[in-house]
């Protein structure tokens, strides 16, 4: 019998030898190493399901490299000069390109921007997330070409968030009133119609998606014909596909691998996200540590984090530690510079708040509570080891550390389920984290998104109340002039930075590697392919 | 016969009862499928409340293990408009609809069974083949040459974790084989999506796959067959078939074999109904699109829906197989009768 699966073997490579590859046109592979769980975009908000079904719905307008807003949809972008954003900063016209159509032909306008709408907005349907469009105060469509958006009061993240994903209203009208709502359709797996670059030929579930380019797409039809998005879970097997060129474009694999993929010749780029891996201080009264209510402690215990040595030893050097909440963006505080390392600072410090080792275990007290802090995050390796060095680095300052581990469906469970960050049941906690990016504004750090049993919806994790800050995230809420805002980020980023509530470790930017054969590609962290129309291969 | 069978489904009814008692009320404490929702940030606060209210997860545990089994069409959900729920429940073929892709939970199931079917019947096919041939051989020449090789390999290959076979088998013969400028084996996936899906596509890229789960199981059966293949070729009914001057081939293949393989039976009916839940770490390195892959992924996202339905199915599934193993007992030893 042994035999026999030998020779059995033999056969099968023979055959495999044998079969010739096809070849219909230009073609190119990109990996993601989760499969996207919906396509369409009001049911999803896994990160790589955003980037897939950029490649079948467009928007108003995109970005491009350095998140400049470009139109796609429109003919051009709202702005105060070209009278799409009203004086006052409350109303948005949008002025759609004339004659665009769908991937069948079916003519694409202002009818499917309000239908899209009206999709988020029922209680018919489930969407994950009805932002932006709770905000909105009223859409209109008065001809095919216009739409309207108005709000209550000016309205600042227009940029960042009024560019949605727009859906069919041809297609999903009809199942909408026979079937009475969209959440099971069949056309979030399948869909049918597309207004982006590609259209979607083939889905085969858990394994890969292969699209063709749509004749019909608004910015000219992509030099690649066929664009074909495959699964690969395990990070060693992704890593190998790139490394063997199975893979043409890849994004989310170890920081470890960069310098393996480089010498391959993958261009590996970092790439923005908004995103930023940071330290979070509780500073409630109730719930937290009471040495973290003094910011010379938090101070202190930033100072004893060493994350330079993280980013070197644990990142590979490759993402490299930051200021801000919002690094490498416009928004950034440019004077902000790393927390120092610096272990004797934190020592004087703590000494001077005066949390002393009275009683010579090793570990400061004051008052007889020991300065013993616990330190909570998700089950993710580089976290843990995180954990392991800070409890190094704050044993040699006398501060304890208790670790907290929780699998992130957990860690990140909100106020009414018991969550143990949102119920404050933690002294410091690590994860990443961005603001609405591209738009910067973030709910975290406000007075009344503290989370209490009356108010069990709050994100202020951190349990943070500065009036001072609130009314510059109010002021910048209502600022649509963009210098103006982004000053006024400055000055937040500089407050946050003096009190230290959040303390960033590193800079999470995403890595993308584009392989050797293909050929003028530009990427953001958004929207992937805003320019894939453009992208090339070479023979 | 007839009778037995009948009973024994019967009675498996409020055990099936009860073991969906048990896995619903764990499922709550496997995590909130509204915690990340696959995004990389937890949603905003108003639409965690909404989906919560919209979803019907702000109902008791007991309310909802309710509307799971018998749906929730016979009940107003929804006051303020007097509307009835959608839901038909598990008793009339509705396991709701997932949390995360949002089509039927046994649509999700059904286009992962068939490709963990595919991986795991070959594999189990080859492990049963590769193990009895390993197990009878050692047995007929225990203690010569032969007997130590096959015992040794079939440990080593025994003692790798699997994830380490896994990337071996691809290190070699799929890396360095495309290196050497050999005919090399996939990396990943089911079938080349410029190929499409082939009969000759699907086998080429199962190789690794197959042999990974085979070579790590074999030792557990061949050491089986091997060991109660001893205790009957030293028994007193096969020394009287040699002295009647059977050939030794009969001897060995019909009457010894046959005693001898009750116990594999056994362990091959307790081993079947796992192999529809697919082996999580082989699916995920060789990113095949079976059921291991699927169950670590709705995991996740605690998608309770697909979980309940893919626990139940093999829940049923070892009911089943259970009730096959006795009756195929019946068939290998006269002796044993049911009534």
């Amino acid at each position: 019998m042994g035999k026999k699966y030998l020779v059995l073997l033999l056969v099968l490579l023979l055959v495999g030898a044998v079969v010739p590859v096809s070849a219909q046109g230009k073609s190119v592979t990109v990996s993601w190493t989760q499969e996207p769980d919906n396509l369409t975009p009001m049911y999803t908000t896994m990160t790589f399901a955003g980037y897939t079904n950029g490649l079948l719905f467009a928007t108003a307008w995109d970005y491009d490299e350095n998140y400049n807003p470009v139109p796609v949809l429109l003919t051009e972008v709202p702005s105060p000069e070209n009278g799409g954003i009203s004086e006052d900063g409350t109303t948005f016209t949008f002025r759609l390109k004339e004659g665009m159509l769908w991937s069948d032909g079916d003519p694409l306008d202002s009818a499917d921007f309000k239908f899209t709408y009206d999709m988020y907005m029922s209680d018919q349907n489930t969407p994950l997330t009805r932002a932006p469009f709770d905000q909105f105060a009223s859409v209109e469509a008065p001809d095919p070409t216009t739409f309207i958006i108005k709000f209550d009061q000016p309205y600042a993240p227009w940029v960042g968030t009024l560019n949605y994903k727009v859906l069919p209203e041809h297609i999903l009208r009809p199942i909408f009133e026979e079937v009475g709502t969209l959440d099971g359709a069949e056309f979030h797996r399948q869909p049918t119609v597309s207004s982006g670059p590609y259209v979607l030929a083939e889905y085969s579930p858990g394994s890969f998606m292969r699209f063709t380019a749509n004749p019909n797409f608004v910015l000219g039809v992509p030099k690649i014909e066929t664009l074909v998005v495959t699964f690969i879970p395990d990070d060693q097997a992704y890593v190998a596909s790139l490394l063997a060129g199975d893979t043409d474009l890849a994004t989310f694999f170890p920081a470890s691998e960069v310098q393996a993929l480089r010498d391959a010749g993958v261009d590996v780029r970092l790439i923005a996200s908004g995103y930023n891996e940071g330290l979070f201080f509780n500073v409630s009264p109730e719930r937290g540590h009471p040495a973290l209510q003094d910011v010379n402690v938090r101070k202190a215990i930033a100072m004893a984090f060493d994350r330079f040595s993280i980013s070197e030893d644990l990142n590979y050097g490759v993402l490299p530690p930051g200021s801000s909440f919002w690094e490498q963006t416009p928004y950034e505080n440019p004077d902000l510079e790393p927390v120092p390392f610096d272990l004797e600072q934190a020592a004087a410090l703590l000494d001077e708040a005066g949390w002393t080792d009275s009683d010579g275990d090793g570990i400061r007290d004051k008052d007889g509570v020991k300065l013993e802090l616990r330190f909570a995050a998700t089950t993710r390796q580089i976290r843990q080891d995180m954990q392991a060095l800070a409890q190094q680095w704050f044993g040699e300052i006398g501060v304890g550390v208790i670790i907290q581990n929780y699998e992130s469906n957990v860690f990140f469970n909100g106020y009414a389920e018991g969550g143990p960050v949102a119920t404050g049941d933690y002294d410091i906690a690590t994860w990443s984290s961005n603001p609405n990016f591209p738009d910067p504004d973030t709910v975290r750090f406000q007075c009344d998104q503290v989370p209490s049993d009356e108010n069990p919806a709050g994100d202020n994790w951190n349990y943070f109340c500065d009036p001072e800050l609130d009314k510059l995230f109010e002021q910048q809420r209502v600022t649509t002039d963009y210098n103006q805002r982004v000053e006024i980020f400055h000055q937040i980023d500089q407050m946050l930075y003096d009190q230290y509530v959040w303390v960033n470790t590193w800079y999470d930017a995403d890595l993308w590697g584009v392989g050797p054969k293909l050929q003028n590609v530009r990427l953001n962290g958004i929207t992937p392919f805003f320019d894939v129309v453009n992208w090339d291969v070479s023979e | 016969m007839a009778q037995y069978i009948i009973r024994r489904l019967l009675q498996a009814i409020p055990l099936l009862f009860l073991i969906s008692v048990i896995l619903f009320v764990l499922m709550q404490s496997s995590g909130d499928p509204l915690a990340t929702l696959g995004g990389r940030e937890p949603p905003r606060a108003e639409d965690r409340i909404r989906l919560k209210r919209q979803w019907g997860l702000d109902q008791p545990v007991l309310v909802q293990y309710v509307y799971w089994l018998v749906g929730n069409d016979w009940v107003v959900t929804d006051p303020a408009t007097g509307e009835t729920g959608t839901r038909k429940g598990v008793l009339r073929g509705d396991f709701g609809n997932s949390f995360v892709t949002r089509q039927p939970a046994l649509k999700v199931i059904a286009d992962r069974l068939p490709n963990t079917l595919i991986l795991m019947l070959t594999a189990e096919v080859v492990i049963i083949i590769m193990s009895l041939t390993i197990g009878v051989v050692s047995a007929v020449k225990q203690y010569s040459l032969l007997d130590t090789v096959l015992t040794a390999f079939s440990f080593i290959t025994y003692s790798v974790p699997v994830f380490l076979m896994a990337l071996i088998l691809m290190y070699i013969f799929a890396v360095n084989f495309r290196k050497w400028g050999l005919p090399y084996f996939p990396i990943s996936g089911m079938f080349d999506p410029a190929k499409g899906r082939t009969f000759q596509e699907v086998a080429w890229h199962l190789v690794l796959p197959v042999l990974t789960i085979a070579l790590i199981s074999i030792a557990g059966y061949s050491r089986y067959i091997r060991s109660t293949m001893l205790e009957v070729i030293n028994s007193d009914y096969i020394r009287t078939a040699r002295a009647k001057g059977l050939s030794e081939r009969r001897t060995l293949f019909v009457h010894a074999f046959k005693n001898a393989s009750l116990p594999i039976v056994t362990l091959i009916g307790l081993d079947l109904p796992f192999l529809l839940a697919g082996a999580v770490v082989t699916e995920t390195i060789y990113a095949w699109p079976g059921m291991g892959q699927l169950f670590i992924n709705h995991l996740t996202r605690s998608d309770f829906p697909v979980l309940m339905g893919i626990l139940m199915m093999i829940s049923v599934a070892v009911v089943v197989f259970q009730l096959l193993t006795d009756l195929a007992y019946t068939w290998l030893d006269p002796r044993i009768r049911y009534t």
